[in-house]
């Protein structure tokens, strides 16, 4: 049985079973909710009518986030009135980040690449953050093929945001972002988290960082469903350090938390130049029966498509022994299609497939061996890429009161 | 038509952002908070309903880290909450296992 009654501007949402109160909730103004998600619905029906399949698509992902926020209210309430007491945490600002030594050797030309990679967390009051994170890479060949190695050290800006964090449902960014385009280019990037030093062939498929605006979030939906939402607008910026398009884009993704089961939908609009679409999906998948990692993304943009699947794999699924607790087995596969008038430069010229096999080695905790072996099949011709070094996550507390 | 979609968006968003700004039933907050026990065995449960999350949640990325002192890990917490997919509640138990 179900009540929902109004005091004033205060409606009062209510679920019993029995005597048992099952849910429990307050929502205001929920008149003026429920009517701009159902203008919403009103623009995204004209849309099916008189645009295409991109913006059906584009406005589906907005009405998806409509309801996100709107059932967000309504659904949080059981959760958070079952929740035991909660007390407030200090917080201190930090300095993270990550750092990489690790030479490629690609049809025989080695480039030694070496990246520091700082991440700088400052949380104002209990509801602020700003977040920056920089990147220093060197990439130094031989001069003339066999004098010394050099190079320049190419600095960038990845992101530099101030999130608000309205609700437990809703996050509000401003600033530089990383693009929330599928999910290597957020999650799987840094130097410390990925599994294959090499990027991904598609990665550059994924517009990296935007200037603008953001809205995300997250809110369990069901027993054993989480949903993620993130919408946002980039503006054009033709500075070399904080270069971003004129854009609109979003991503949702449904994770199912007992199968450990992740799947995301990816889409964004160019509003500038050729006004080109782009589309992604993602999913990932660690079952709990065994150490096992296994990630997929495809792309499809103007540029080219393709994908890639990574499967992971930690040997101490064979032995608690030490030296293969800290070990971890890597494949990749991946492909990439190349289309007419293409105006990527940092996508292969050619369709390309290239299989990968690599090796982690934990040492301790945030300090890793790694290498890799990998064949690119091209009609550009074939090539062996090699990879092996070492990378390093730190964190420490900016001045004192870590504890 | 995206501006349009983009304003209903924005006002959404400070429809929520205002909703959160007032006292509600749940007690329930934005802020960095963990999860404390009130008995040794709900202390238990909580740790390893932690564990289990920070495996589901965290777990998906990277190796667990070694734990960091408490208010390095609220902080670290908060950043990951923004960057990542974990709900509000899964912060709070994961909190409350990284600092215990």
């Amino acid at each position: 049985m179900s009540d929902l009654y109004s005091e004033d501007s205060l409606a009062v949402f209510s679920v019993t079973y029995g005597n048992q109160p099952l849910a429990e909730g307050l929502l205001r103004d929920s008149y003026l909710s429920l009517s701009l998600c159902a203008y919403a619905m009103t623009i995204m029906f004209k849309a099916m009518r008189c645009g295409g399949w991109f913006t059906a698509l584009c406005l589906s992902l907005s009405l998806a986030f409509c309801l996100a926020l709107f059932l967000s209210v309504f659904m949080s309430a059981p959760a958070l009135a079952q929740a035991p007491e909660v007390s407030s945490a200090a917080t201190v600002p930090v300095v993270s980040g990550g750092v990489a030594f690790v030479p490629f050797v690609q049809a025989g030309q080695t480039t030694l690449v070496s990246i520091i990679s700082p991440v700088v967390l400052v949380p104002l009051g209990d509801n602020w953050l700003i977040e920056s994170r920089a990147a220093f890479e060197g990439d130094f060949v031989r001069r003339d093929g066999t004098g010394p190695f050099g190079g320049e050290v190419q600095k960038s800006l990845e992101y530099l945001q101030l999130d608000y964090i309205a609700n437990p449902h809703l996050t509000v960014t401003v600033g530089r972002f990383l693009t929330p385009f599928s999910m290597y280019n957020e999650r799987l990037y840094p130097v410390w988290i990925r599994d294959l030093q090499a990027d991904p062939l598609i990665l550059p498929l994924e517009q990296s960082s935007s200037n603008g605006m953001m809205l995300r979030g997250g809110f369990s939906a069901a027993p054993n469903l989480n949903l993620n939402y993130a919408a946002y607008f980039s503006t054009l910026s033709n500075n070399q350090t904080l270069a971003s398009d004129r854009e609109v884009g979003g991503r949702i993704v449904a994770f199912f938390p007992n199968q450990r089961a992740e799947i995301g939908f990816s889409v964004g609009h160019l509003l500038q130049q050729t006004n080109a679409n782009r589309f992604g999906t993602h999913f990932e998948w660690q079952p709990r029966a065994f150490p096992l990692d296994m990630r997929s993304e495809y792309a499809n943009t103007e540029s080219g498509q393709g994908y890639w699947i990574e499967p992971a794999l930690r040997l101490s699924a064979l032995s608690h022994l030490p030296i293969l607790a800290r070990t971890q087995v890597v494949g990749r596969f991946q492909q990439f299609f190349t289309k007419p008038g293409a105006t990527n430069d940092d996508v292969p010229g050619a369709n390309t497939r290239e299989p990968e096999v690599g090796l982690n080695y934990y040492f301790m905790d945030g300090l890793r061996a790694t290498g890799s072996y990998g064949r690119q099949l091209s009609s550009e011709g074939n090539a062996n890429v090699w990879t092996a070094g070492m990378t390093y996550r730190f964190a420490f507390p900016l001045g004192r009161g870590g504890y | 038509m995206l501006m349009r979609i983009l304003a209903v968006m924005v006002i959404l968003a400070a429809t929520v952002a205002a909703e959160s700004g007032k006292p509600s039933s749940g007690s329930s907050t934005a802020t960095t908070s963990a999860v404390v026990p009130q008995t040794t065995a709900q202390a238990n449960a909580i740790r390893v309903e932690g564990e289990k999350r920070f495996r589901t949640n965290c777990g998906r990325c990277h190796m667990p880290p070694h734990k960091f002192p408490p208010r390095m890990m609220a902080t670290i917490i908060r950043h990951m909450r923004v960057r990542t997919l974990i709900t509000d509640e899964d912060m709070r138990y994961i909190l409350a296992y990284m600092t215990e």
